[in-house]
């Protein structure tokens, strides 16, 4: 009777902003992002990328509450970079590995389709 | 600062391919990855699905909701939907979803005549869009073992009349709309079998360290006599060889490990589109969400308000 609507889960409602950002006030380098309607998939995948970057000292992402469709992702880094600098590093990175994916995957597919 | 990069470059095998089914191998990246896009082919990937359902006359024996329902499960022909618009945000019809660029419209009319039941299914359902159809009556229509998907079953006087909207939808939203049948990955083994040790073995202990295995991983080669692995994708790493070795106290005989970064996907379809194009949408998909969550423009410009302001009051 109360649950909340199936789309809840997907569309981000008015008003609210996909990322925000929120600096840590008592260590310096170190910030939150709240991730709207987004889980796991990105969670993970960003988390890992970030473990990547050797400035990364922490990375971690959660999904406070199964029915608060949103996720926390905190990152501290060294001196040498910034928590906004790091998060969109990964981003681009991420992205441009799914672009080598495609390719490889049609490649792939071109040659596959030749054979048969 | 800039130019640094920690991008990985995966590479695919792709090892058989049909058209509701796909086996692959994904190298040189990680869990993570290969986790969101098994993530996102199940839940994210769009397709059509009937979503809304009018009942005209229902005298079947399944009430109206029930055959809504039945409805909604039918896979239709999915092509469109990564250009469709959701019925959500398409402007053209202010949203009450039932225009060409958001929807399709199906009608069903069946009466049974005779003394013998009626199967209504899925081919009886006429679709406004020959691109959009339901599976079963895309694919070969000359096969008799093909008779579509049944719906209901009339008998004599019943009937049943309805129209129905399909809509695009993710299975995130409802299962009705999920592309994928099963996805699965799993990591690829890799087996070390310690010679020295093996060579002390007897026969009949090869032969009870090869038969520990639920599943045919290992044999023993006729020529030389010494196990073997035949098929290591067979291990389903139940560790049962492992606990064999150590109870007849040669642990270390059998080693395995997963390749960290090496995966074997089995992609099966509903046949609302090809395996294949799933995997291809899945990455299209996870490509576009990143791209949501990039920061927008007012959050980083705040952010370098917020470091002036830090600056003025160090200063200050």
């Amino acid at each position: 009777m109360n649950a909340p609507d199936r789309y809840e889960r997907f569309v981000v409602p008015e008003g609210v902003k996909k990322v925000s950002y929120e600096r840590d006030t008592k260590i310096i380098n170190a910030a939150s992002f709240t991730v709207e309607r987004e889980d796991h998939t990105i969670g993970n995948i960003l988390r890992m990328q970030l473990h990547r970057d050797p400035d990364v000292l922490f990375a971690g992402y959660k999904l406070p509450h199964p029915l608060q469709y949103k996720i926390i992702v905190r990152i501290h880094t060294t001196s040498q970079s910034s928590p906004m600098q790091a998060y969109n590093q990964a981003v681009n990175d991420l992205d441009k590995e799914l672009d080598h994916l495609k390719n490889a995957f049609e490649a792939e597919l071109a040659k596959h389709s030749r054979e048969y | 600062m800039e130019g640094r990069s920690y991008q990985r470059f995966p590479t695919v095998k792709i090892r058989e391919l049909k058209d509701d089914y796909a086996k692959f191998e994904l190298h040189d990246t990680d869990a993570s990855m290969a986790n969101s896009l098994r993530r996102v082919m199940i839940a994210e990937v769009p397709t059509i699905a009937i979503d809304l359902v009018e009942i005209e006359v229902n005298s079947s024996v399944l009430n109206d909701e029930f055959i809504a329902h039945r409805l909604g499960l039918i896979p239709l022909t999915s092509g469109r939907a990564m250009s469709m618009r959701f019925s959500r945000d398409c402007d053209a019809c202010d949203g009450d979803g039932q225009c060409e660029y958001c929807s399709v419209e199906f009608h069903l009319r069946a009466k049974c005549l005779s003394d013998q039941t009626l199967d209504v299914t899925s081919r009886d359902l006429f679709s406004s869009d020959p691109s959009v159809v339901s599976v079963d009556f895309a694919e070969s229509s000359d096969n008799p073992d093909n008779r579509g998907i049944i719906i209901v079953k009339l008998r004599r006087g019943q009937e049943l009349r309805l129209r129905a909207i399909a809509r695009k939808g993710i299975g995130k939203d409802h299962a009705k709309w999920s592309p994928a049948a099963t996805v699965t990955f799993m990591y690829e083994p890799e087996f070390y079998i310690n010679e020295d040790m093996m060579e002390k073995l007897t026969p009949e202990q090869k032969i009870s360290v090869v038969e520990s295995s639920p599943t045919k991983v290992f044999d023993i080669d006729a020529k030389t006599g010494q196990i073997i692995v035949v098929d290591p994708e067979a291990y389903t790493y139940d560790d049962e060889v492992i606990k064999t070795c150590e109870l007849l106290k040669i642990p270390g005989l059998i080693e395995v490990h997963p390749k960290e970064d090496s995966f074997i996907f089995t992609v099966e379809s509903t046949g609302a589109i090809k395996a294949s194009q799933l995997v291809l949408n899945a990455i299209d998909i996870l490509k576009q969400k990143l791209d949501a969550v990039r920061l927008s423009e007012d959050t980083v410009e705040a952010d370098e308000q917020f470091l002036e302001l830090g600056a003025h009051m160090r200063g200050g």
